[in-house]
C-alpha cells in the first residue's frame, strides 16, 4: 500500500517535471517568435521606407544644379527657404516676407532658392503637400513658379482634411496664366519624384520643420527683418563670388 | 494575500495602458515614415541615413510591442522591449535638452491625441516617459496578469497531464471544461 503511494508520488513528480519542461520550451518558443516579430516589423518599416525612396527624378527648369529647389535671382548671398504649401506658418511667413525677399533677389543682392518640401503629407488625407509641390514644379517648368506659389498660399487648405485636388491645382494654374501643357504635367504627376528628392535632401540638410530659412547655409529666423539683417551681414563679410554653390 | 489577488489586475492595467500607448504612438507615425525619420534626425544623434532607417522601423516595432502587451503574449519580453525604448527616448530628449536643441520632440506622434511634444516641453515629455518606464518595469517584475494569452497557453498543459483533482471529479465536467478551452 505504502509502496503504491510512493509510486504515485514518483509518477506525479515525473509528470510535473515533464510539464515544467514543456512550459519552459513553450516560453522559449514564444520568446523566439516574439523577438522575430519585432525584428521582422523593423525590417518591414525599413523596406517600405527604402522602397519609397526615389533616386530617379527630373528637376524642372529653373532648379539649382543639385535639383533641390527653384532659383530666383543671381545675387552673391544665397538664401534657402524651405516651405511646405500646407504649413500654416509657411503661409504667414510667405504673406509677411515673400515680397521683400523677392525684392532682394530682383535687386541682385541674393540668390533665392525655394525648396517646396512635402513634410506634411500626414496632415492631409490626399497627400496635398506632395501634389502641391509637384504642381509647383510644373509651374516652374513653364516659368511661373513665383506666381503659382503665391496662388497656392492664397488658397491654402486647413490641415487635417482633404486638400485641393489635382483638378483644383490645375485651375489655380490657369488663374496665373498657365496653360494646357501645365495641366498635362500635373495630370502626369511628372515632378512627384522631384518633390521626393527635394524633401529627402532638405532632411539631409538638417531641415526638420517648415518654414526654415538659411542665409549662406546658416539658419535664420523666418522673418523679413531677420533675413534682411543676415543678408546685409553676409554681404559685408563675403566676396561677391563666394556663397553660391 | 490581498497583494497576491490585486497584482494580476494591476499588471493587466499596466499591460493594457502601455500596450495602448505603444500601438497608438506607432499607428500615428506609420502613415508617414519619412516624417518619423526626420523626427529622429532632428535629435542630431546619428547620421541622417541611419536616423531615417530607425525612424522607419520604429513605428512598426512600437505597434508589435503594443500588440504583444495588449494580448499578454510574451509579456515580460515585450515589457523589456518597451522599457529599453523608453530609456532610449528619455536619453534622447535629455540629450536634446542639454544641447539646447529647439526641436519638436515628435516622440509620440505628429499631432495626435497623445502628447505631441511642442517645442520647450522637454520636462513633461521626460516625466511622461518615466511614468511609462515605471509601468514597463512593473510588468518585468510582475508579468502575470489577468486575461493574458500567456496564462491561457499555460493552462492546457495542466489538462494534458491529468492530475488527481481531475480523477476525483465526475467524468462529464472535465471534458466539458476541456472543450471550452479548445
Amino acid at each position: 500500500m505504502s509502496s503504491r503511494k510512493d509510486q504515485n508520488a514518483a509518477a506525479r513528480m515525473v509528470r510535473e517535471q515533464i510539464a515544467r519542461e514543456q512550459r519552459r520550451k513553450r516560453t522559449m518558443w514564444i520568446s523566439i517568435a516574439a523577438v522575430s516579430a519585432l525584428v521582422i516589423a523593423g525590417l518591414i518599416g525599413w523596406a517600405i521606407y527604402a522602397g519609397g525612396k526615389t533616386t530617379d527624378y527630373t528637376a524642372p527648369k529653373g532648379a539649382n544644379s543639385a535639383g533641390t529647389g527653384i532659383v530666383s535671382g543671381t545675387g552673391p548671398v544665397v538664401v534657402d527657404e524651405y516651405v511646405d504649401y500646407l504649413c500654416p506658418h509657411c503661409k504667414s511667413f510667405h504673406d509677411e516676407a515673400a515680397a521683400s525677399i523677392q525684392q532682394l533677389a530682383n535687386d541682385g543682392k541674393i540668390t533665392l532658392v525655394t525648396h517646396p518640401v512635402a513634410y506634411l503629407d500626414g496632415a492631409s488625407t490626399n497627400r496635398y503637400s506632395t501634389r502641391a509641390s509637384a504642381a509647383a514644379g510644373c509651374a516652374a517648368e513653364y516659368g511661373k513658379f513665383t506666381e503659382y506659389t503665391d496662388t497656392l498660399f492664397q488658397n491654402q487648405p486647413a490641415e487635417g482634411g482633404a486638400g485641393p485636388s489635382d483638378d483644383d491645382l490645375i485651375v489655380f494654374g490657369r488663374q496665373v496664366g498657365l496653360g494646357e501643357d501645365f495641366a498635362q504635367c500635373v495630370k502626369d504627376k511628372r515632378f512627384i519624384n522631384w518633390t521626393n528628392h527635394v524633401s529627402e535632401e532638405a532632411g539631409r540638410a538638417g531641415v526638420s520643420g517648415t518654414p526654415t530659412v538659411m542665409v549662406n547655409g546658416k539658419p535664420v529666423q523666418a522673418s523679413s527683418t531677420a533675413i534682411a539683417a543676415a543678408v546685409a551681414a553676409a554681404a559685408g563679410t563675403t566676396t561677391p563670388s563666394a556663397g553660391t554653390s | 494575500m490581498t497583494w497576491h489577488r490585486v497584482q494580476p489586475w494591476v499588471s493587466l492595467a499596466a499591460r493594457l495602458g502601455l500596450g495602448g500607448i505603444f500601438v497608438t504612438a506607432g499607428w500615428l507615425k506609420v502613415t508617414d515614415l519619412a516624417a518619423s525619420g526626420r523626427a529622429v534626425n532632428a535629435y542630431q544623434i546619428m547620421p541622417y541615413d541611419l536616423a531615417m532607417v530607425i525612424g522607419a522601423a520604429q513605428p512598426f516595432v512600437e505597434i508589435v510591442v503594443g500588440l504583444l502587451l495588449l494580448f499578454g503574449l510574451a509579456t515580460r519580453l515585450a515589457a523589456w522591449a518597451g522599457a529599453v525604448m523608453m530609456v532610449a527616448f528619455i536619453a534622447g530628449i535629455a540629450s536634446a535638452w542639454s544641447r539646447g536643441l529647439n526641436i519638436d520632440c515628435g516622440c509620440f506622434s505628429k499631432g495626435g491625441p497623445l502628447p505631441p511634444g511642442v517645442t520647450p516641453n522637454y520636462l513633461p515629455d521626460i516625466l511622461r516617459d518615466v511614468a511609462f518606464l515605471a509601468m514597463a518595469i512593473f510588468l518585468i517584475i510582475y508579468p502575470v496578469s489577468r486575461f493574458s494569452l500567456d496564462a491561457r497557453l499555460d493552462r492546457p498543459s495542466a489538462a494534458l497531464a491529468p492530475d488527481d483533482v481531475l480523477e476525483e471529479e465526475n467524468s462529464e465536467q472535465p471534458s466539458e471544461r476541456r472543450r471550452q478551452r479548445l
